[in-house]
């Protein structure tokens, strides 16, 4: 008896279910590795990613197939995006008291990030796609992606820099504000939301649960006025 | 329950990409979407329960749902390749400086709000 094995892996290989499957398993795995080492650089979703393209890689699928097969999952995230918008509300009425501070804060903060952010690409001579992509990595990834694409750059690229400057901010972040003597707990947290987004504030959370207040107000806030304000701003001045 | 929530976020969903399309296409529809149910959620002055379900839910599975997109970056090596110092440069400088600025100046804002309102 002669069994086809060649054509039994080219079948699964190339099985709509596929993708989906390694991006599953790849998730799971990395995520049981993060809750065991609790290590900072163990992201879900940049570890997730490397395997899932090492698997690409190996069985000799291009991108354009594993992203037709996990279509499903991206039509998700839409939902999830405007899903934002419950936390962004919970946390919204927290703040009542110190509203001019955040908002100020906000507004000033964002606009240093991101334009120090494109200054210093446009300097270092970096090309209009990626400094488009750089642009909005300081927000959260479903966002970033988004506008991203909107304003010329890659989402796939934005989700990586966005990851990138999220685990930065959580490694560096807690000990540079304490150096520049930044104690309060409102303050660290707002710094730590408004530039490393969610990595920064699972930082701020362990902290303290008011520094943690403030670093999800400031990265659903950040997020936001990054999304309505930056497509704006680029539309303005090309 | 979940449901329910689960068809209110895709209805704001939609209901964005209406608006995207008629009036502001600078804004991608998801984001239109986040903003009118924030709108409603304000006016309202509440969360239902099927809707706080349904997005938590939904946002405790957003790592794995931005796994397909950022495995899209095997299609840029070359790019990021080609920038890579430009790249790693302003992101780590960018983010050092904006984030001791962002804690610094929130610190101070903080400490005039508590002046003020000790000397009305």
């Amino acid at each position: 008896m002669n069994l086809d094995w060649h054509g039994a892996v080219d079948a699964v290989i190339h099985h709509p279910l596929f993708g989906i499957g390694i991006t599953l398993g790849a998730y799971q795995l990395v995520l049981a590795a993060y809750e065991k080492t609790r290590w900072i650089f163990l992201q879900p979703v940049l570890m997730s990613m490397l395997v899932v393209i090492s698997v690409l890689l190996l069985c000799g699928l291009t991108y354009s197939e594993y992203r037709k097969s996990t279509e499903i999952l991206n039509i998700l995230l839409g939902p999830a995006t405007v899903a934002l918008a419950v936390p962004l509300y919970l946390n919204l009425r927290r703040i009542r008291q110190l509203f001019w501070p955040t908002f100020t804060t906000l507004v000033f903060g964002g606009v240093v990030a991101t334009g120090v952010c494109l200054l210093l690409g446009w300097w270092f001579g970096a090309e209009h796609m990626i400094l488009m992509t750089l642009a909005p990595k300081s927000v959260t990834s479903p966002i970033a992606m988004l506008v991203a694409e909107q304003i010329g750059g890659v989402a796939a690229l934005a989700a990586v820099f966005v990851l990138i400057t999220g685990v930065i901010g959580a490694i560096f972040g807690p000990a540079l504000l304490s150096r520049c003597g930044v104690h309060s707990p409102e303050a660290r947290g707002m710094a730590l939301g408004l530039t490393a987004h969610a990595v920064g504030t699972s930082v701020a959370l362990q902290e303290s649960e008011e520094c943690g207040a403030f670093a999800a107000l400031a990265m659903s806030l950040m997020g936001v006025a990054t999304a309505v304000f930056l497509p704006l701003a680029v539309s303005l001045v090309a | 329950m979940l449901l329910r929530g689960l068809t209110w976020l895709v209805l704001f969903q939609l209901l964005g990409t209406a608006i995207n399309h008629l009036f502001l296409s600078i804004l991608p529809g998801p984001i239109i979407g986040l903003l009118l149910l924030l709108t409603y959620l304000i006016v309202r002055g509440e969360v239902g329960a099927p809707l706080s379900e349904a997005a938590s839910t939904l946002l405790r599975y957003l790592p794995l749902l931005l796994v397909p997109p950022a495995v899209g970056v095997m299609v840029y090596a070359a790019d990021i390749a080609a920038d890579f110092w430009a790249i790693a440069g302003a992101l780590v400088l960018s983010l050092l400086i904006s984030m001791v600025f962002a804690g610094v100046l929130m610190q101070k804002l903080i400490a005039r709000q508590a002046r003020h309102e000790e000397r009305p």
